[in-house]
């Protein structure tokens, strides 16, 4: 068994990576695979929070790093889902305590067990994006229809073809549908015109995502099964996993669906 | 007086403090030494990280509690000891110690490893050339200069910048800053299919774009005449 190493970055902060790596993670275990997540983001780690596993952790990413500990030992099993592992990240030190080269060490021995390894990747472009990116087979980049959003993705992107890891699939998290329509939000042909890279992922606003977060159980762990966050998340995985999901009708009206498709069909 | 025979202990600056290095010998002299060294070193090493790396000797959990005791008692932390031997990083594990330096050759398990030299692509840019082109979309943080023309078959994104002492033509959308005739030219061009740069420059002119290009996705070229840059439609 050979798992796929999967980073979800994106550059600026707060576009939603650590939503997405839990629930991405969550939905794959819950696909029957063997998943395990890791917060890369030493010194803020907010990935065992969001997964409602921080009460569970004893050894971290920087204890298998500088040998305390097996690698075993650090990863979290959660016990909601089957084979759901979390590896957290540590509080108190910063991203200068791991390399580049521990990461693909520490992926090269998870590869052996499991399907999936999930990194979170930290915001910014300095050594936590490059640890994150450093063991990576496919990187998914997030980004909010949203300037300055965009504009951070389009370096990340760069960056991450500067390293032969690239190009990365895209996902647009947090479209308002309603907004677009009034022209005061970004389309997401205005923002694949900019980043020119694949679409993963759309994932619309979602009150429920706040809630769950602040819960500790990502939603699609949570059964909410029914919010169209929730369903974006698993179409994610579904995809990731080779399927060929088309995207969600975010909305009723007819001139949204009608320019996205017409995207979708290549016109 | 130093005899050749006596262990030696040498003391070096890392990243994430101190790394104190113990030779061969019998562990009562080593251990001899190492309090004597850190007496006499007592206001240098205050209140530092010590990584204590001990070669291929072997040392049990109460040695390495007796170092840590040692080191404690004047104001040091023990925080890695690097081991060879196996037994030597499980007893320091016991601890709760680190047994590895990040980034450092070894696997997890602190075992040196051989390292497979990684091909690093180097990108080749002819500089001799007059002209540099490039093939690709100029995404935002990436920054060209060359000395000649410059021609991109793609789009030069927001945040990027293309830099050069002869012409710029870019065979797309041109959305980032650019500097044509860099180096006192004042004939030089710039010319692009969908014409939106957050800034142009053509030798020592600067020009900002007005806010409704976005409208007119048309071929066009500036050129400085009559002392200002001015960006006409082409054909």
């Amino acid at each position: 068994m050979s798992g796929k190493v999967i980073t979800v970055t994106s550059g600026k902060g707060g576009v939603g990576k650590t939503t997405i790596s839990a629930n991405l993670a969550s939905a794959l275990a819950q696909m029957g695979k063997k998943v395990v997540a890791i917060d890369a983001d030493i010194g803020l780690r907010n990935l065992d929070v969001v997964m409602g596993l921080e009460n569970r952790i004893v050894y971290d990413l920087v204890d298998v790093v500088e040998g305390r500990c097996r690698l075993r030992q650090a990863m979290i099993k959660d016990k909601r889902v089957p084979e759901l592992y979390l590896i957290p990240a540590a509080q108190t030190r910063d991203k200068t305590a791991i390399s580049p080269s521990d990461m693909v060490l520490v992926c090269d021995q998870l590869r052996e067990e499991l399907d999936y390894i999930i990194i979170d990747s930290p915001a910014g472009i300095e050594r936590g994006f490059r640890n994150a990116i450093a063991p990576t087979d496919q990187v998914l980049i997030v980004t909010n229809p949203e300037v300055s959003a965009v504009r951070d993705a389009d370096r990340i992107i760069g960056l991450i073809e500067a390293e032969q890891k690239g190009p990365g699939k895209l996902i647009i998290n947090r479209i308002k549908p309603s907004m677009v329509e009034r022209g005061e939000m970004l389309s997401i042909n205005d923002i694949l015109d900019i980043l020119a890279i694949d679409l993963i992922g759309i994932v619309p606003e979602d009150e429920n995502i706040l809630v769950s977060t602040n819960r500790g159980t990502p939603i699609t762990m949570s059964g909410a099964n029914g919010t169209s966050a929730s369903q974006a998340f698993c179409n994610v995985a579904r995809r990731i996993n080779g399927e060929d999901v088309p995207f969600l009708d975010l909305m009723a009206k007819n001139s949204f669906m009608d320019r996205l498709r017409r995207w979708l069909n290549g016109n | 007086m130093i005899t050749q025979t006596a262990p030696v202990i040498s003391i070096k600056g890392i990243r994430e403090g101190l790394l104190i290095t113990v030779d061969e010998g019998p562990y009562d002299e080593v251990f001899h030494l190492l309090s004597a060294e850190i007496e006499q070193k007592r206001d240098f090493l205050r209140g530092s990280r010590i990584a204590l790396a001990v070669g291929k000797r072997p040392l049990h959990r109460h040695q390495l509690a007796e170092i840590q005791d040692l080191f404690s008692r004047h104001a040091l932390t023990l925080w890695t000891v690097l081991a060879e031997t196996v037994d030597t990083r499980t007893a320091a594990r016991q601890l709760n110690l680190a047994t590895r330096l990040p980034g450092s050759q070894t696997d997890l398990d602190g075992n040196v490893r051989q390292l497979v030299e990684r091909e690093v692509a180097v990108e080749e840019t002819t500089v001799q050339a007059n002209t540099l082109l490039l093939q690709e979309t100029i995404r935002s943080g990436r920054s060209i200069y060359h000395e000649g023309h410059v021609v991109i078959i793609g789009d030069v994104n927001p945040g990027a910048e293309i830099t050069a002492g002869g012409n710029v033509i870019v065979w797309g959308r041109l959305r980032g800053l650019v500097h044509a005739g860099a180096l006192g030219d004042e004939t030089a061009v710039i010319c692009a299919l969908h014409f939106v740069p957050t800034q142009l420059r053509i030798a020592d002119q600067i020009a900002i774009p007005p806010d409704d290009r976005r409208h007119n996705p048309i071929p066009e070229q500036a050129a400085i005449q009559e002392g200002q840059i001015i960006v006409e439609g082409w054909g």
